[in-house]
């Protein structure tokens, strides 16, 4: 893979996204000085608890970018890339760890190297399988309704997954 | 050919690049989880349910997706709804909506993505948190 990363919001969305969001703190602070406290600590919370993560998909990024050639996503995750691709996509989703949007970099990269639509989308609804929290599920709501509904989030994944290339292929 | 050492320290170079590019964003939606968190109680979101399986299902997949937090609040909150007599419908919707869509971090997947992706995702994750709560409760009662 080449090192031409994919920066992609170009344009200055984040800043001003982080904008408001820091507006939004200043009039909580404004109304009642502890709710913007604690949302602070939830927020730090937070950060702490995705930061290490981030940095191991930066990390895999970089390795990605340079061990792995653009064939190679494409012969696995383009078109073509068939039953491995979907195998991929799916194992990838149940296995990801942390919240969604720290893989989007990634998969953003991935899609940009050839990796095909359908397939990321199938990997976003895969990720509906959370292997840490199954036995919280199963505790709150049974051994049955745990394994029907990750068979049919797998499913689902798979046929979102087609619906997208199809849509994507009209386009 | 370039020695691998130096490729990685450009690869290396170029994915903070790409972090950095990312960091205000990611930071916001981290701000704006801390306010919903702070701001939207679990009691909020119970009250926002009548009893009524469609309705509540469809009340269920809106509020699934503009909650955040970590996955196991929604089993919490989805088991006390359970308890309370909401419908299975209602809840599975729920926890499906809460883990596949994501209000708080669209305007990152957007800028990431791109307009045509983020709106077929987000629809397509709509949807099917409709359908797969459906035939999840649908096989459980043909099962019992």
């Amino acid at each position: 893979m080449n090192t031409k990363q994919a920066p992609k919001p170009k344009n200055r969305s984040g800043w001003i996204m982080l904008l408001i969001t820091l507006l939004l703190y200043g009039v909580s602070a404004f109304l009642d000085v502890s709710i913007a406290r604690s949302a602070l600590n939830k927020s730090l919370d937070v950060l702490k608890m995705i930061a290490p993560i981030l940095l191991v998909v930066f990390f895999l990024l970089a390795l990605m970018n340079t061990f792995i050639k653009p064939k190679s996503i494409v012969r696995y995750l383009g078109k073509g890339s068939g039953l491995k691709g979907w195998f991929f996509a799916l194992a990838g989703g149940v296995l990801s760890h942390g919240s969604s949007y720290v893989w989007y970099p990634m998969l953003s990269e991935l899609r940009d190297h050839g990796a095909r639509d359908g397939l990321i989308v199938a990997f976003f609804y895969a990720r509906a399988i959370k292997l840490p929290w199954l036995p919280l599920m199963v505790g709150y709501f049974g051994i049955v309704f745990t394994l029907v509904l990750s068979f049919y989030i797998l499913l689902g994944a798979w046929i979102q997954g087609v619906i997208a290339d199809k849509i994507v292929a009209k386009i | 050919m370039t020695p691998l050492s130096t490729r990685f320290k450009q690869a290396l170079a170029g994915t903070f690049k790409s972090l950095y590019s990312i960091l205000p964003m990611i930071l916001a939606v981290i701000g704006l989880v801390g306010l919903y968190q702070t701001i939207v109680t679990p009691q909020m979101l119970h009250s926002l349910f009548s009893g009524a399986p469609l309705q509540d299902t469809l009340i269920a997949t809106l509020v699934g997706g503009v909650s955040v937090g970590q996955p196991f609040l929604s089993y919490i909150i989805g088991g006390e709804l359970l308890k309370e007599g909401i419908s299975l419908y209602a809840v599975t919707a729920f926890i499906l909506a809460w883990v596949t869509l994501g209000v708080v971090q669209l305007p990152l997947e957007w800028a990431i993505f791109g307009s045509r992706f983020t709106i077929m995702r987000n629809l397509l994750s709509f949807i099917f948190a409709l359908l797969v709560s459906w035939v999840t409760v649908a096989t459980l009662s043909t099962l019992s």
